[in-house]
């Protein structure tokens, strides 16, 4: 081919590009209303980021081709880097651009602590889709500031729950000292008290200790029926094998920050076996529309996998749609009808927001150790009855 | 970025003061345009105008023209250049984004003049920069939060806390040379950021709300009425931010052309040879060095205030990375080139947002290309001039 004869080609296919792209734009054109997205799409974090973002798009894309729908949506995605200080720019962005209605935002707690304020002074409602830390909704006054993932306190709340049913009756805690584990203490111990279970003694350890001897032959004295630990997997590690080795026959339970496999990869023999642990949240597959989701993702071609938080993304974002489908793409309007949102059906199951905007039926998923895996407690053989947690 | 109206030759009739005025208006109109740009098409349009016009404006001899105009007129020219920021500020006025852009990059630009006498001038190259950004930032959260003192004076704390902390690590940065001491730099960016995530009193992981910046009653964070018409708060920033590199840079110049930049530059070229003219060694560096720190303290405190919350995440080794390459990128020891690369270097992946994950990929092509094509970086340190403004010919 010569050199002409190439350009020329590029050229056709442009006009052809060009062409075919204004051919498929909808002959009745519909109102256009931008909602924003904000995650982590680089840094260490962007699989999270960019599930979360496939997923809101998905949101948004199968909404544009319902016929029904009274507005045409465009997707707005921001870049905060789970940083606060991009979180701030790419908030003030968003919050001040009068076209956009609302936004799904923030995977990372430190960023979304950073941006509500901006949020409230602009005005714009928003529902985070991923940062966990309970200040974000309960540590302000601000209608526009909603939740639909679980936040610790949900978690312990189910934990509380399930093992008072379970039959225990006395605890003795653990917990490293980060904002992690003390928050997980104090939340548990509430839940704990109001259900009636009593604790012996609470413990707290640095995230980094190697030797809990002291604290476990205290415990060994106290004789509790569960020890629970609050922090993360390489402390739950340590801490199961020295039970063991001290001889505590209580039942071991968790929380989210130990639910993964290195728990397995960390422990000899059968220790694990058994342990009980909690986490925001559910394999899409579980979800009540999980198996809608997952066909319609993988349909869409999206690069990435929707990752954990991705079905609660999706289920932010067509929230918003709603929201705006019945009151209008105004602001305040929006803020005040998603104030008043009760059951509303969502694939991650009914959405309730309090009055701080938390989701007050979010999703908690029990899990087991099984066999060297984490089962879903109702699939377990412990739930059928096969097998017995440990009561002393 | 220099010029976008002059294309053809020059006109030889005009003077360089002329020439060089219209060169600062049109670069602030630039300035103006690309802050509010918003789509794809807008946003690559300017960048290639400005790529053209820098092309242009060394091939036609205008970047001569300017560089004498400066040279003879720098009072005149200086005074257009505070002039035009002023106007785009004032154009600004209610746009909340650009002018938190805007205030963004003045603040790096001040963080990286102080990274430039000590890695410009004095040849030490500082890979903890975003730590002592972050000092300034966390002294003025604990100091707005837990004391009632003046946030002006809280500055002045940003800057002297980041000088003290540095002075820690004064003897092994002055004892160690060339890539050792940046190799201890690294190791205290690190260990500064690991610190804050450990220590409870300072938030831990999750950060620190900051209080606002209130000068006399007179709160930054309500916007200020202007004939009936409410700015938006950034406008404070921008303004206060304007007034600390406008002092950072007249400072900066300063020190370069006086007795003891010339010590920094004699220790930057061979410290041997210096040590034996009489120039102490030890005490140029240890200069250098506080006074970088203290830059980045004073305007990381300002920049905590005007982003109202900061977490370690946002002082991380990269970010350190980030200050090293605007004073790379700009030219070593150049301050006006390390000011255009602080526009770049904040502003480009700003509006790169349109590529969503894409972006940093770009942002780095564009650093490689320009590494590639003029490593002595934009706007390369001229010649020192022993006698400014050419007083020397009278």
């Amino acid at each position: 081919m010569t050199r002409t004869a190439s350009r020329r080609t590029v050229l056709a296919a442009a006009l052809t590009a060009a062409l075919s792209i204004s051919l498929t734009t909808p002959a009745l054109a519909k109102e256009t209303v931008k909602l924003g997205f904000i995650g982590p799409l680089t840094g260490g974090v962007s699989n999270m980021g960019l599930g979360g973002r496939n997923s809101a798009e998905l949101a948004v894309d199968l909404r544009n081709k319902d016929e029904n729908a009274k507005y045409a949506y465009e997707l707005v995605p921001l870049d905060d880097e789970c940083k606060p200080n991009v979180g701030v720019q790419v908030a003030t962005k968003l919050a001040t651009n009068r076209d956009v209605a609302g936004a799904v935002t923030h995977y990372c707690s430190a960023v979304a602590m950073g941006t509500v304020d901006i949020y409230h002074k602009f005005n714009l409602p928003i529902i985070v889709w991923g940062a966990v830390l309970p200040d974000i909704t309960y540590g302000n006054e601000y209608a526009e500031v909603h939740r639909v993932n679980g936040t610790m306190i949900n978690q312990n709340e189910v934990a509380a729950d399930f093992m008072v049913a379970q039959g225990y009756k006395s605890w003795a805690i653990i917990h490293d000292t980060t904002d992690y584990g003390k928050g997980h203490n104090t939340y548990f111990t509430k839940f704990l008290t109001e259900k009636g279970g009593k604790i012996l003694g609470t413990f707290g350890v640095t995230s980094d200790q190697q030797d809990f001897t002291a604290e476990l032959t205290k415990i060994k004295e106290l004789n509790p029926d569960v020890v629970y630990f609050a922090g993360l997997t390489p402390l739950a590690v340590r801490i199961r094998q020295q039970m063991d080795k001290l001889g505590i026959e209580a039942e071991f339970q968790g929380v989210s920050g130990m639910k993964s496999d290195a728990y397995f990869a960390g422990l000899s023999g059968d220790l694990a076996e058994g342990t009980v642990t909690f986490l925001e949240g559910a394999p899409a597959a579980k979800l009540p529309g999980g198996a809608y989701f997952m066909s319609e993702y993988d349909k869409a071609g999206f690069g990435e996998n929707y990752e954990a938080y991705g079905p609660f993304a999706f289920a932010a974002m067509n929230l918003l749609i709603d929201a705006v489908e019945k009151v209008g793409p105004d602001r305040k309007a929006v803020t005040k009808y998603l104030a008043d949102v009760k059951d509303h059906e969502s694939i991650t199951g009914p959405i309730s927001f309090d009055d701080h905007g938390q989701n007050t039926v979010a999703l908690i998923t029990k899990y087991v150790a099984q066999d060297g895996k984490w089962v879903v407690w109702e699939d377990s053989e412990y739930a059928s009855g096969k097998r017995q947690l440990k009561h002393k | 970025m220099k010029d976008d109206v002059m294309k053809t030759p020059i006109p030889v009739s005009l003077p360089p003061l002329a020439t060089g005025l219209i060169a600062v208006a049109a670069c602030a109109i630039f300035g103006w345009l690309f802050l509010l740009a918003e789509s794809e098409v807008a946003v690559l349009g300017l960048v290639l105008l400005a790529v053209l016009a820098g092309w242009g404006a060394q091939k036609t001899g205008l970047s001569a023209t300017l560089g004498t105009a400066m040279h003879q007129h720098s009072g005149a020219m200086n005074g257009a250049i505070v002039a035009s920021l002023l106007a785009v500020i004032a154009l600004l006025g209610t746009e909340h984004f650009p002018l938190l852009m805007l205030s963004t990059m003045l603040l790096y630009l001040v963080a990286a003049l102080g990274l430039n006498v000590q890695f410009g001038l004095t040849g030490m190259v500082n890979f903890a920069g975003a730590a002592f950004f972050g000092i300034g930032a966390y002294t003025s959260a604990v100091l707005t939060t837990h004391t009632a003192v003046p946030p002006l004076l809280i500055l002045l704390a940003g800057g002297l806390i980041a000088a003290l902390i540095g002075a820690l690590l004064i003897v092994p940065v002055v004892r160690t040379a060339g890539h050792y001491s940046a190799v201890v730099t690294i190791a205290f960016g690190v260990l500064f950021k690991t610190f804050l995530e450990v220590n409870e009193v300072l938030g831990g992981p999750q950060g620190l709300m900051v209080g606002s910046m209130n000068v006399f009653g007179w709160d930054f964070n309500n916007g200020p009425v202007l004939m009936g018409h409410e700015m938006s708060f950034y406008v404070n920033y921008a303004l206060l931010s304007s007034g600390l590199a406008i002092l950072a840079f007249a400072l900066t110049r300063r020190l370069e052309r006086s007795w003891l930049g010339l010590a920094l530059d004699s220790v930057r070229l061979d410290e041997t040879a210096s040590a034996c003219f009489g120039i102490n060694v030890v005490r140029a560096k240890v200069l250098a060095f506080t006074y970088g720190n203290i830059l980045a303290g004073i305007a990381g405190a300002l920049y905590g205030m005007m982003i109202s919350f900061i977490a370690p995440n946002s002082f991380t080794f990269s970010d350190s990375l980030l200050m090293v390459s605007i004073v790379l990128l700009g030219g070593l020891g150049s301050l006006w080139g390390s000011a255009l690369a602080a526009v770049i270097v904040v502003l480009v992946p700003e509006k790169l947002q349109i590529l969503q994950e894409y972006r940093f990929l770009l942002f780095s092509v564009l650093v490689i290309a320009m590494l590639l094509f003029r490593p002595q970086g934009l706007l390369p340190r001229g010649v020192r001039s022993y006698f400014p403004g050419g007083r020397a010919q009278r």
